[in-house]
This record gives C-alpha cells, sequence and structure tokens, in this order.
C-alpha cells in the first residue's frame, strides 16, 4: 500500500497485481471448461477457495489485530449449519431430518441469502462471546475461543435441538457447488461455473478484507496490535475495535463454513474439530502471519499437498521391485507435520511474510519500509 | 439420592487425579516460560502409546513402567529442546504456534504409527482389578489414584521448597531476567521443568488408560485441555490451584455425565435431556467464566503491566 | 486572569500497600509549561497515568477545563484533549512514520466501518493524509515519512510520539521524560521545539523531566514529588533555592 496522497487511479503495482489476479480467474474459467470436471485440479481450487477465505479472516484476526483466536472451526461450524438448514429444500426435509418429523425449520431460502445470513449468524456468535472473551490476553483468549469452539460443537449435536439441527445426524441435499453450473432443458452442462463462482465469492470476500485493512480502521487494528496502551492514548476504545475485528472475521468465517458446507455436500458438527482450526492456523503461518496474499498462496498449497501432490505418500510405491520404505497411509501427514516445524522454527516470516501481492511488482529502489523489514 | 450420586462422585475424584498429574505439567511450564504448551496433551497421549507398544513387546510391568516413565519425561525434554528453546527470543504467539506444531506433529507420528486404530492398553494387575465401595463398583484404580495423585504433588512441593533446583525454579517463575542475572542456569530450570511435567503426566496416562482402556491419536487432546482448563481454574503458575481445579472439574463433569440419571432417580424430571453432551462443554463454559470474573484464578497472583 | 486547564484535587494511588501517589494536588493554567519532578519512583509517571486514565485512581478527582474525568478510559480522556508521550517510546513498530501520525487522526472520523471499508469517506481520508503531510512538513519530518517509525534514530522517534500525539489536537499535552537518552545539542533543540509547538498549537504542557537544566529553561512552574507527596511548588527559581528540594535530590542529612 502506498503512503502519498494520490489524487485519484491506482499505482503500477497495483495495476499489475490486478491483471494477475484477472488473469488467473480466466485461466480458471477456461480449464473448468476444457479440463474434465472430474480433475483434481477443481477439488483443489473449490476447497483451497473456502481455506482461503477462513485463513485470511484468521489472518484479520492474529495478523492484523494482534488477537489470538482459535474459534475458527466454531464460527465456521455455525456459518455451514445455518447455510445447510435454510437451503435444504422443503421437500427434501421429511427424509433429511426423518428423526425429527422433517424439523421445524420449513423455509429454503436462496444460495447467496443463506450464505450472508451464515456470517450474520457467526457474526452474532462472536459478539456474544466477545463481550467476556476480548478483554483476555492473548494465550487465555487463545484457550478460551478454543472452548467456545467444542461447546459449540457439543450444543449442536444436543439431541433436544434436533428439530433444527437434526442432532447427530448429518445434514444433506442442500445445494453445492455443482448448483452454480448452468444446464440446459435436458440436464446437460452447458457452462461449467462450480469452481469459478465459489472462487468469484472468497474473492469479492477477501477483496472487502483488503479494504477494510487498508481503511482508517484497519490502521486502528494494527495499532491495537503493536501497541495496546498507545493506541488508546490515540484516542482508539480498544474493546470496541477488538469487537469489530472479532465480529467481521467470524462474519467471513462463517461465509466460509457455508462454502466448506457446499463442498463437503454434507455438514455433520462433530467433524469441526480443533484439528481443523489448526490446519488453518498453520497455513497462515506458513503463508505469512500478516500477509493476505500469503494466506491466499499457502492456502492452494496446503490443499493441493494434502488432497493431490502428497497422495502418493499414503499409498505403497515400487520402483521396479524395489518397494519404497515408509510409504503407508499416515505418511503424508508426517511429512506435513515435519514441513510446518521447520517454516515455524526456520522461516517464521512463511512464504510472504507481511508483504502483500503489488509489494512483488515494486522495483527495487531505495530501502522502503516493507522491505527493510522483511 | 446418595447412592445414585456415590459412583459418578468417585469416578469425578479418580478422573480429577489424573487431570491433576496433567495441570501441574501446564502451570509449572506456563509459571516459567508464560507459555501454553499445547503439545503436553499429546505428550500424555504417547506415553499411552509407548506403553502398548513397549508392553508387547514382552517386557515385565516392573520394566516396562519405569521405561515409560523415563521415555516420557525424554520427550518431554527434546521438544523443549527442539521447539521451544530455539525461540526463547521470539514474540510469545510464535512459541504458542510452535507448540501447536509440535502436537500437531506428535498426533500424526502415532496416526501412521498405528496406522490411526484404537490400541488395547495392555492391563496392569492389582489397580485393574475390580472392588466395591458402597454402591459404586469400580476398578482399583479408581480409588487409588487420588492417594498417589496428593502424594506425588507433596513430594514435588518438598521438591520445589527445598531443593536448590526448587528455590532456582521458584526464583524463575517470579523474575525471569533477573534470575538470568544471578547467575540461575535458565536453560536448566527450564528442562527440570519439562522433564517432571512430563514425568508425571506419564504416571497419569498410566492411571487414565487403566481406566479408559484404549488409546488412539486424539486421545490426549480432551485431556489436555481439560487439565489445562483446571490449571487455569486454579491459577495458572500455582500447582496446589492446578489440583484442587483438576478435582473441581473432574467431580463436575462425572456429576453431569450421570445428571440425567440422578434428575431423574430424584423424581426431578420425567424424561432424559441429554444434558451428558454438555459434560465437556461445561468445562469450557467454566474456563470462560472464571476468565470473564476473576482473570488470575483461584490462587492466581495478580499482575500489572508497566507503563 | 486565565482559565484552569487542569486540575488535580488529593489524587492518591495505591497498589496492594504500596501508595504510589499520596493526596497530591495541583493545577495547571492555559498556555503554561508545567513540570513535574522528583527523584526515581517519586510516583511521577503513575500521576500521569492516573490523569490519562490508564490507573483508575484509588481516591481524589481530576478535572479537564471544569469536567470531571476521573476514572474515564484513556481514549475517552484524549478525545477529550489530553494527548501523551511514554517514559519508554510506544511508536507503532510496524508503520511508517506517515502511517504511525494517520493513526492518530482515527479518533476524530466521522466514517464507520462500512462507508470505510467501501471508501465511501473518500474525502475525509483524503484530508486526514494532507492534515498528516502538513503536520510533517511543519516539523521537519516529512523526508522521513516512508521509513518505518523505530528505525529511525532515537531522537528523532521521541519527536515523532510528540508528534503523533500533536495529531490528535490536544489542548494539553503529558510528556513523560522527552529528553531521556538524547544528547546535549538535541536536549536543546527539544527545548526550543516544546516552546514553539506551545506557542503554534495553543497548547499547555505538562512535563515529566529529568535533565534539570532543560527543566528550569522552558517551565513556569514547577512541582516536586517525593515518595508521592509533594515537598515544593514555584518558579524555577523559588525551587532552585528551596531547602527541602535540594535535600531530597541530594539525600539530606548532609546539608
Amino acid at each position: 500500500m502506498s503512503n502519498t496522497v494520490k489524487k485519484k487511479g491506482l499505482s503500477r503495482e497495483q495495476v499489475l497485481s490486478a491483471i494477475v489476479v484477472l488473469a488467473f480467474y480466466i485461466a480458471v474459467f477456461v480449464a473448468e471448461q476444457i479440463v474434465p470436471s472430474t480433475s483434481m485440479l477443481f477439488t483443489v481450487l473449490k476447497k483451497g477457495a473456502t481455506y482461503a477465505l477462513v485463513a485470511v479472516s484468521m489472518n484479520l484476526l492474529n495478523g492484523f489485530t494482534g488477537i489470538f483466536s482459535l474459534g475458527q472451526a466454531g464460527f465456521m461450524l455455525i456459518g455451514a449449519y445455518v447455510y445447510a438448514i435454510f437451503t435444504i429444500p422443503i421437500a427434501e426435509r421429511a427424509s433429511v431430518y426423518q428423526y425429527y418429523n422433517g424439523g421445524i425449520v420449513q423455509v429454503a431460502l436462496p444460495i447467496f441469502i443463506a450464505m450472508i445470513l451464515a456470517g450474520l449468524v457467526a457474526a452474532f456468535f462472536a459478539f456474544l462471546i466477545g463481550l467476556p472473551v476480548l478483554r483476555l490476553k492473548s494465550d487465555y483468549l487463545a484457550v478460551a475461543t478454543l472452548g467456545f469452539a467444542e461447546i459449540i460443537r457439543a450444543v449442536f449435536q444436543w439431541d433436544k435441538l434436533g428439530p433444527v439441527t437434526n442432532g447427530s445426524n448429518m445434514l444433506r441435499l442442500f445445494p453445492t457447488f455443482n448448483d452454480f453450473n448452468i444446464r440446459n432443458a435436458n440436464g446437460d452442462v452447458t457452462i461449467y461455473l462450480s469452481t469459478l463462482v465459489p472462487m468469484l465469492i472468497a474473492g469479492f470476500c477477501i477483496a472487502l478484507i483488503i479494504l477494510l485493512i487498508n481503511s482508517t480502521f484497519g490502521r486502528a487494528l494494527r495499532a491495537i496490535k503493536d501497541d495496546e496502551i498507545a493506541a488508546e492514548a490515540m484516542g482508539i476504545h480498544l474493546a470496541s475495535h477488538k469487537q469489530l475485528a472479532f465480529c467481521i472475521s467470524s462474519f467471513f468465517t462463517g461465509i466460509g463454513g457455508a462454502m466448506l458446507a457446499m463442498y463437503q455436500t454434507t455438514v455433520q458438527a462433530k467433524s469441526f474439530t480443533t484439528a481443523m482450526t489448526y490446519e488453518i492456523l498453520l497455513i497462515v503461518v506458513i503463508g505469512g502471519i500478516g500477509s493476505v496474499t500469503g494466506s491466499c498462496i499457502s492456502s492452494f498449497l496446503f490443499v493441493a499437498c494434502s488432497e493431490w501432490w502428497l497422495r502418493f505418500l499414503d499409498q505403497k510405491q515400487m520402483i521396479g521391485s524395489f518397494e519404497v520404505p515408509l510409504l503407508r497411509n499416515g505418511f503424508r501427514l508426517v511429512v506435513f507435520s515435519l514441513i510446518i516445524m521447520i517454516v515455524v522454527l526456520f522461516f517464521r516470516q512463511g512464504i510472504m511474510g507481511t508483504r502483500e501481492l503489488p509489494d512483488l511488482f515494486r522495483r527495487k529502489r531505495k530501502k522502503t519500509g516493507k522491505e527493510a523489514r522483511a | 439420592m446418595w447412592n445414585t450420586i456415590f459412583p459418578y462422585l468417585l469416578s469425578g475424584i479418580s478422573v480429577g487425579g489424573q487431570y491433576a498429574l496433567i495441570a501441574i505439567g501446564y502451570t509449572m511450564v506456563y509459571g516459567i516460560l508464560r507459555l501454553i504448551n499445547f503439545a503436553h496433551g499429546d505428550v500424555f497421549m504417547v506415553a499411552g502409546i509407548l506403553m502398548v507398544y513397549i508392553s508387547a513387546s514382552g517386557v515385565p510391568l516392573f520394566i516396562s513402567i519405569p521405561l515409560v516413565l523415563i521415555l516420557t519425561s525424554l520427550i518431554g525434554y527434546l521438544i523443549e529442546h527442539i521447539a521451544y528453546k530455539p525461540l526463547r527470543q521470539a514474540p510469545r504467539m510464535s512459541v504458542m504456534i510452535s507448540a501447536i506444531g509440535v502436537s500437531y506433529t506428535l498426533q500424526n507420528l502415532v496416526l501412521y504409527i498405528t496406522g490411526g486404530l484404537n490400541q488395547l492398553y495392555p492391563t496392569i494387575p492389582w489397580i485393574s482389578n475390580s472392588i466395591t465401595v458402597g454402591s459404586a463398583s469400580t476398578k482399583i484404580v479408581t480409588i487409588f489414584t487420588p492417594f498417589l495423585t496428593i502424594l506425588l504433588v507433596f513430594a514435588l512441593v518438598q521438591l520445589i521448597n527445598h531443593t536448590k533446583i526448587g528455590m532456582a525454579m521458584r526464583a524463575v517463575s517470579k523474575d525471569f531476567e533477573t534470575s538470568q542475572l544471578m547467575g540461575i542456569n535458565i536453560n536448566r530450570v527450564i528442562s527440570v521443568t519439562f522433564v517432571i511435567g512430563s514425568f508425571l503426566a506419564g504416571v497419569g496416562s498410566l492411571l487414565y488408560f487403566t481406566n479408559y482402556t484404549t488409546v488412539i491419536q486424539t486421545s490426549g487432546a480432551m485431556p489436555g485441555l481439560k487439565a489445562f482448563v483446571a490449571a487455569v481454574f486454579g491459577g495458572i503458575g500455582s500447582i496446589p490451584g492446578a489440583v484442587i481445579g483438576a478435582f473441581i472439574i473432574g467431580i463436575a463433569e462425572n456429576i453431569i455425565k450421570g445428571l440425567d440419571i440422578i434428575l431423574f432417580k430424584a423424581g426431578l424430571i420425567a424424561k432424559p435431556l441429554g444434558l451428558a453432551t454438555f459434560s465437556d462443554a461445561f468445562t469450557f463454559a467454566l474456563l470462560i467464566i472464571i476468565l470473564a470474573v476473576k482473570p488470575t484464578g483461584l490462587f492466581g497472583e495478580k499482575t500489572t503491566d508497566k507503563v | 486572569m486565565s482559565n484552569t486547564i487542569l486540575r488535580i484535587d488529593h489524587l492518591t494511588m495505591q497498589f496492594g500497600g504500596v501508595v504510589a501517589v499520596d493526596n497530591f494536588s495541583m493545577h495547571i493554567d492555559e498556555g503554561e509549561i508545567v513540570a513535574l519532578i522528583g527523584p526515581n519512583g517519586a510516583g511521577k509517571t503513575t500521576a500521569f497515568n492516573a490523569v490519562t486514565g490508564v490507573y483508575v485512581p484509588t481516591s481524589g478527582a481530576i478535572k479537564l477545563m471544569g469536567e470531571n474525568i476521573t476514572g474515564k478510559r484513556p481514549d475517552q480522556i484524549t478525545k477529550l484533549g489530553i494527548a501523551r508521550t511514554f517514559q519508554n517510546i510506544r511508536l507503532f513498530s510496524s508503520m511508517t512514520v506517515f502511517e504511525n501520525v494517520l493513526t492518530a487522526h482515527h479518533l476524530r472520523r466521522t466514517s464507520n466501518v462500512f462507508t470505510a471499508t467501501l471508501r465511501l469517506n473518500a474525502a475525509e481520508e483524503h484530508q486526514m493524509r494532507a492534515d498528516t503531510d502538513a503536520l510533517l512538513k511543519k516539523v521537519d519530518l516529512y523526508d522521513l515519512k516512508d521509513e518505518i517509525a523505530t528505525s529511525l534514530p532515537y531522537g528523532r522517534q521521541r519527536l515523532l510520539e510528540i508528534v503523533r500525539a500533536l495529531a490528535t489536537k490536544p489542548k494539553l499535552l503529558l510528556l513523560d521524560e522527552p529528553a531521556a537518552g538524547m544528547n546535549p545539542q538535541e536536549t536543546d533543540e527539544l527545548g526550543a521545539f516544546i516552546r514553539r509547538i506551545r506557542d503554534e498549537f495553543d497548547l499547555t504542557i505538562f512535563i515529566i523531566e529529568h535533565h534539570m537544566n532543560l527543566v528550569m529553561e522552558i517551565s513556569d512552574r514547577i512541582y516536586v514529588i517525593e515518595f508521592g507527596k509533594q515537598i515544593a511548588e514555584g518558579t524555577p527559581n523559588e525551587i532552585q533555592n528551596n531547602e527541602a528540594v535540594i535535600a531530597a535530590y541530594l539525600g539530606g542529612d548532609d546539608l
């Protein structure tokens, strides 16, 4: 971001960044029409987009406001459930809620309305939980938010809430990413959009977060991260600004949860574990705490490795008649863990440090602030 | 009424003792490094897995038990040495992330080694035997745990109050920098703290898994978090606080598990409410309440930041 | 008669058993430069912290232009017109010089988070940036505006902290040992700078300082405290000849 008072228009770096992003989207659109839709590429892009949104939301708290929250899985769960509950077609409810007489919610909202609702409900829960929790110091806050996610997971599985949440049973048959494909009268797909649309949704949300970070409110949040006491002395009300960041982050995490539901095609509370939060935290760390670009790149990398490129580590491999040792179920995760520990211990800046996409296009003139720090 | 509650109370006290042994590790490490050692629960789990594998190799108990405790202590030492020591000057958030990374690594390693299957915990004679106390039929380990816990805590308090290393530990937890200037070998104190914490977690795992009979890579997560909550509840940094917190949480959690039956037998409810779902959630609700009302816990010391 | 800007009545600050400030009263009139001096640990910074809301006084009252601000939050007090610097510099370490000062404009925003995010506040944002540029030019920091604040030389960081405080447009400025760590030349410049900003920004200044030459040179009045209690008050001349003060500073009995 540039500090000079610009009248209007964008800097050269910003234009180049915009071109890169646009080219990426066009490539995705073209690939979707050409490559068979069963390709792993699309799995990676869909899940990667979802994780990117959640990771950037987490970065808004951890990297830009200095709030170490570990409640992501809980807010994703809320988003996923709200989305699913309000979009299952009424005709299907009897079969989904078979133990609860079709449930008590009998509306089916349009996809985008339901997604926004998912975000709003997550933000509302964040508001409630934020009141007591945000006063705490970094590490207590981490555990309190982690605990909150556990509580949410238990509550959503409670049998008495079954008419709404379907208890510990699965929610399914709600609209998924495939419903974004455009079909002709015969039901054949004419234009594939099931990857592009989720990527656009995530991209739109992330763009909003970037705008927020670069606004006067974003500066206030960074001030809080750098020095709470000085920020307060500059007239920044800590509680309301932290609460604001927490709610906004949770809003987008909730939308991310809705996207995860669409990606998975089913939702079950028990899958939103602490391990999910840890994964997202590690994505943020690998990308660089304090870099939106880093979170995005590392989300796609992480998903690509775990779902696609490193899958071979989980199977026995033969080179001629030689069986490669160690390779069997679970080895992929061990390799993953080691990579993560190496990043945490030796490359604490992650991929991007605190740099963003436009910084990569900046000519090496004099040492400016960001480079001096990196 | 009493006969209905008693079995839950008994297993609550027992689980509480096991949590206490884990909680001491959290509270001591936090006292000295101001670090929540997120990997501590996983060290506890690894101790369980070690016991499974060592027993399977046919080693008799009088060797396998000490061996497990020694190896667990060693793992605690190594974790500190590899994952925390290089980050001594780094921001606290980095160390906490490293701890989460270690937790993730340990779980994945165990997943790889065991294939993600439940491992049957070996039967330890005597403490696995059944016994009937009043209205409750239980294993001897249930009765045995609180006594062993109290004994170990007593020994630990003696160590901290009456030995040179104990004095060093107290000094370091009071003021890290000054103790360094006074010539205390900080790294040694930290290593000893991790060794003691891991040793106690190892003892806790022997008792806990004898009761629950199976171990899997995620077995350490929940007891670990609960023990941490116990440490915060008691006032982090305070050993008696952690122990009392652990007993309170263990008892409350088990009472909630049986609350449906207790309330039903007392005639207060007509049909079960499924309240057992909340036995884990309760612990965290307690955490959030205590942090909101008295962030320093029951026995914690108040600290103010210098401006 | 001049107006009283700040009035402290019977302020007591107690931490557990320790009384850091004991029944301390003072006042500052509009346009004055008033110094608070005393030996280390006398309770000077504690008094500052009570005035700026970092600590809530155990007892006593603090009034800003007649309005009771006792127990208000630091951000509220800043909005009412008291700005401060810190004994140990507290700049925003990840930000440039420009951003540090720009952040101080946040408290006068009329935008909310939605209008700011969607850039509906462009005019206001533009104004904030222009004001920041103007202020930096005025104090000769404009050339350094894109440097990371904490990479500046020490003296410049102290200066920047004062400028950042000025950007909140205070009526009363509290400086906590602004000359600490400065060389004699920088200290001289600081003295001139403090007088200059007092005149240019219509400020009243309340300063804690150990540098006696600086204090004697710029202060209109001086309060001296020891062990949290006031032991003297007066003009620099009066203070220099006050026996209680000399005793406090030199250790007493020998005199």
